[in-house]
């Protein structure tokens, strides 16, 4: 029998990028919520530069609740299951992911809010994807512009700005949408192979720049600049320079006397009361089960979560899962296109021994729409990013190109004098949703408490192998401009498979019969639950997705706090 | 009483594994490939064992580890370019990492080396640890391209897993027992574990003038040490981001 | 003088160019393989994995430069699996011997001095002999080719950039083929 607590003003499942961005606006208007946490607080003594832990056992993920729920995946609905991956692309903490990702923080561009309108525009409808179900976001940049800003500043971003009210600054990138000031921070500090890349990008008559982080340059809101260290790839930060939410937005939040965090929270399923609206959240803590009813529950668990809690929370008024009376919860679903990478032999050192992913230089000629598609054969592009960032067993583990086998004598002839001596690009690209791509639940596998895991239906198209092919070509271009005496690529592209983006399934638009959710991020159908997270993006672009879910939830949640009364539910 | 500072606990356990002979690694010579006149195609040359007092095991056996031992040292030799997997120490870290992290292995690794070692006897006549250098690397070459009978399942899957934990083994932090005496972190020119790299470090790595610290993370009690039972994959790959493009030749 | 010995000279250069495109039958043998027959296990992974001598006759006077191929044609996606590519054999080569080297310090023997080992479908530059799946007899190619021109091929050639790179040279070819198979 579970015991129920006091009824809170709004529950927020999940305390990670998104749900630890909402829970300040909200807890600064004076509302009154509890974020439940599957994980617990992760501090800077748990941060060690320590490569096994981070990079090869899988550490903390490996002891947490989510790692009990990894999804099963297939390229189609008549392909077998691929064998199920031991580590969630996730991380249960407070702060979650946000601990130790990349914390790359990039805007996405105007573009990427209009793909359908723009490209028919451009180019014509017939040059929409087939199979494609993408619709344009009901809303431009312009809408989330201010709250990209809040969010910057807030977490603390750095960067160079290329366009702020329509002036082209050529440090910064001149493709991105006008932003009304600059970064907080300036970026990240250069180093000699990244300037010898820009360099080369210039020759080549291209606009490199460096990229935006969620990283501290120079020390802000009383935190330390970034030290460096090299370990800051799947690793968290010793010195609290990597802006989470869990040294951000949260103990601003609990400041406020309004946050209560419950950690070690494992959400089964939200309630649904007699009216046919949310009433709140099921969940165990050590076995104990609790119930927390609120007026207002706000999802952020990360898209396979969402869409899971979302399915399995059946009850009279919605039989195939909570605001899925539409059947649209889990469609729309796509895995970013991050792969296809592009790799580099250089006849020197690159020095990368220190650094991290975030500290780099980008090209955007080659993203989105900011080049004429006209006799392409696919649109959208993707984002190069060439960065500085080596530890020693991977580098052991590094592509020899070809020219040596992978262990003995030869190997490590190759090994001692080129561990320092390779690149890898990050190519991150514009990705669509497709009718055949979704997410539902697997008809087999169970969590260890009996529910079905989350199943990912999906492979990349046509479209976006042509973008990735593309862009190998042209990373190959920089790369040899450089001076690379060789060059692999990676296959362009094939089923999706669980990703560390992974965008729609509780898809944002005005139509309630193909969207999930509102323009606020409210579902359609149960009008006060709203749902946090790039599940609700339609559209990847070029870039990755954390600061647009941020400063979409810190939308959503303003838009809660403006309009309380209108959304919460009332208690009869 | 002796103060013995950590950093001494953890050059004092190195060396109990390294031979208490000068010169080590040369007297390994004729076990690599570097040597013409001393390497004879085809002809058995008894394995050059240990010359020194066995470490305690702690989960392989003393057969298993007697082939482990060998393994490594070719996967990654003592030879001109200098020491190797047998100085890190790494088939000492796998022992080690078998009762934890790595403990899901346990089981490949049982039966994998017996594997190994009857299909060495098969092949080549005799048991794997005293085959010539020559013929122990064809015998890996075998296990790694899947030629090898006897495995259950592919031999290549064993033979990854058996570089991947070598290679964690050599190039891990020493913390872990392996990577002894930095040998893996010099071989590839790491400069080391720093909690501070500022611009002028950069600048002077870039110089090739960062002298190599010798240093693990856990050398001062900064950081927990919470490690994590977890399925080791070979080498897991959430998204692309993480791996290097492997071409498909 | 009459237009008949120019025109009997044209014909003759013309008939040697046509020679060129039919390759001169190669004889190839082993003293340890037998045509049809199995090869046997020291050749193969079931035994020493080593390379076996191979013998040739009847390679054109006109060849500066030979190549080996060791193909499956039962194998491979697609076929054929790709045993073994050696190449810039010098011509005056009457065969290779056994246990050609794979380990990269050891020096070609003498007689096929200068020879380099391509790109085999295990991925490696080496003698790498049968080891089929189990239950099916495979039938191996010991492909020899000589070729009209001492070609300055790069090493890290695998059979097909081999092929493409001796195009238009094969003034003689010939193989013998073995047999393997793993029972289950």
């Amino acid at each position: 029998m579970a015991t129920t607590l006091k009824e809170t003003d709004v529950v927020i499942i999940g305390l990670g990028a998104v749900g630890g961005v909402a829970a300040l606006p909200l807890t600064q208007a004076g509302i009154e919520v509890v974020g439940l946490e599957a994980g617990t607080w992760l501090t800077r003594r748990d941060f060690a530069p320590d490569e096994l832990r981070n990079n090869y056992r899988g550490w903390p993920q490996g002891v947490q609740k989510a790692n009990q729920e990894i999804p099963t995946s297939r390229a189609t609905a008549s392909s077998p299951t691929a064998p199920r991956g031991t580590i969630h692309p996730m991380q249960n903490a407070v702060g979650g992911t946000s601990l130790h990702y990349w914390a790359q923080s990039w805007r996405l561009n105007p573009w990427d809010f209009k793909v359908v309108s723009e490209t028919t525009r451009r180019y014509g409808a017939g040059r929409i994807p087939k199979g494609s179900t993408v619709e344009d976001w009901p809303f431009g940049l312009e809408e989330i512009e201010p709250y990209y800003d809040k969010v910057e500043y807030e977490v603390g971003v750095s960067g160079q700005a290329g366009n702020i009210d329509g002036k082209i600054d050529p440090r910064g990138n001149k493709f991105e949408g006008p932003r009304k000031r600059a970064y907080p921070m300036p970026p990240l500090r250069g180093n000699e192979f990244l300037d010898k890349m820009a360099g080369a990008a210039r020759s080549l008559g291209w606009h490199p720049f460096p990229g935006p982080a969620a990283v501290n340059s120079r020390s802000y809101q009383n935190r330390s600049a970034c030290m460096y260290h090299g370990f800051c790839n799947r690793g968290g930060c010793h010195v609290d320079a990597k802006n989470s939410t869990a040294v951000t937005t949260i103990p601003r939040a609990q400041a406020t006397g309004k946050l209560k965090v419950v950690t070690s929270a494992h959400v089964t399923t939200i309630e649904v009361g007699s009216d046919g609206l949310p009433s709140g959240v099921n969940y165990l803590t050590d076995g104990v089960e609790y119930f927390q009813p609120a007026k207002v529950v706000l999802l952020a668990g990360y898209t396979y979560e969402n869409v899971r809690l979302l399915l399995l929370s059946t009850s009279k008024a919605f039989p195939d899962g909570l605001s899925n009376n539409h059947h649209q919860v889990g469609r729309h679903y796509f895995s970013h296109h991050q792969g296809a990478g592009v790799s580099a032999l250089f006849p020197f050192n690159i020095n990368a021994w220190y650094g991290l992913p975030a500290q780099g230089i980008a090209v955007d000629n080659w993203a989105d729409d900011n080049f004429d598609h006209g006799t392409l054969d696919f649109i959208g592009g993707g984002n190069l990013w060439v960065y500085s960032d080596r530890r020693p067993i991977g580098a052991a583990g590094m592509n020899t190109f070809g020219r040596v086998p992978n262990w003995g004598s030869q190997w490590k002839a190759f090994i001692k004098e080129n561990a320092d001596r390779s690149n890898t690009s990050y190519i991150q690209k514009s990705t669509l949703p497709y009718e055949d791509n979704f997410l539902d639940l697997d008809p087999v596998v169970k969590d260890p408490l009996g529910y079905p895991v989350c199943r990912v239906t999906a492979e990349y198209k046509e479209n976006e192998r042509r973008i990735a092919a593309y862009t190998q070509d042209k990373m190959e271009q920089w790369y040899r401009e450089a001076g690379a005496i060789a060059v692999q690529r990676g296959p362009v592209g094939g089923a999706m498979g669980v990703s560390t983006h992974a965008y729609g399934g509780t898809r944002m638009g005005d139509n309630p019969e193909t969207n999930v959710v509102n323009r606020w991020g409210f579902s359609h159908e149960a009008p006060n639950l709203g749902v946090l997270g790039a599940s609700v993006m339609g559209t990847s672009g070029a870039h990755n997705p954390t600061l647009t879910a941020q400063a979409l939830a810190w939308r959503t949640a303003e838009r809660l706090v403006k309009n309380f009364n209108g959304i919460a539910r009332r208690r009869s | 009483m002796t103060f013995i500072s950590r950093r001494d606990l953890l050059k004092r356990a190195a060396v109990v594994g390294v031979a208490p002979v000068a010169g080590t690694f040369q007297s390994r010579d004729d076990r690599g490939a570097e040597s013409p006149a001393l390497h004879e195609p085809g002809v058995a040359r008894p394995f050059q064992g240990r010359d020194r007092a066995r470490e305690p095991l702690e989960n392989l056996t003393a057969g298993e580890m007697d082939i482990l031992d060998a393994v490594v040292a070719r996967l990654i030799p003592t030879d001109a370019n200098g020491p190797g997997a047998t100085e890190a120490r790494a088939a000492h870290y796998i022992d080690r990492a078998l009762g934890g992290a790595l403990a899901s292995s346990r089981p490949a690794y049982t039966s994998g080396l017996a594997a190994l070692d009857r299909y060495a006897r098969s092949s080549r006549g005799a048991a794997f640890t005293q085959l010539s250098a020559t013929d122990q690397n064809s015998v890996l070459i075998d296990v790694e391209t899947g030629a090898a009978t006897g495995f259950t399942g592919s031999s290549a899957a064993f033979f990854a897993l058996l570089l991947n934990h070598t290679h964690q083994g050599t190039f891990g932090d020493p913390y872990y027992g392996g990577n002894a005496n930095f040998v893996g972190w010099d071989l590839i020119s790491y400069p080391g574990v720093r909690t501070m790299v500022t611009a002028a470090d950069q600048q002077q790595l870039e110089k090739h003038a960062l002298k190599p610290n010798h240093k693990s993370a856990y050398e001062t009690d900064m950081f927990t040490k919470a490690t994590a039972r977890l399925e080791d994959e070979s080498l897991p790959r959430l998204d692309a981001r993480d791996s290097d493009a492997k071409a498909e030749v | 003088m009459s237009r008949w010995p120019v025109a009997f000279l044209c014909v003759g250069l013309l008939g040697a160019r046509a020679a060129a495109q039919t390759p001169q039958t190669i004889t190839v043998e082993s003293p340890t393989l037998k045509a049809d027959q199995p090869i046997p296990r020291d050749y193969t992974a079931d035994g020493r994995n080593v390379s076996p001598p191979l013998t040739w006759a009847g390679v054109p006077a006109a060849a500066k430069q030979l190549a080996v191929v060791l193909q499956d044609p039962d194998a491979g996606n697609p076929p054929p699996f790709v045993h073994w590519v050696i190449y810039k054999i010098p011509p005056t080569a009457k065969g290779l011997p056994e246990n050609v080297p794979f380990e990269p310090d050891t020096p070609m023997p003498p007689e096929i001095a200068g020879a380099i080992q391509g790109v085999s479908g295990f991925r490696r530059p080496i003698y790498r002999g049968p080891a089929p799946p189990p239950g099916k007899v495979h039938h191996y190619h010991f492909v020899v080719y000589a070729l009209d021109a001492a070609l300055d091929l790069k090493p890290g050639l695998n059979r097909v950039e081999l092929l493409e790179a001796i195009k238009g040279h094969v003034v003689g070819q010939g193989e013998l083929v073995a047999t393997y198979e793993r029972k289950p």
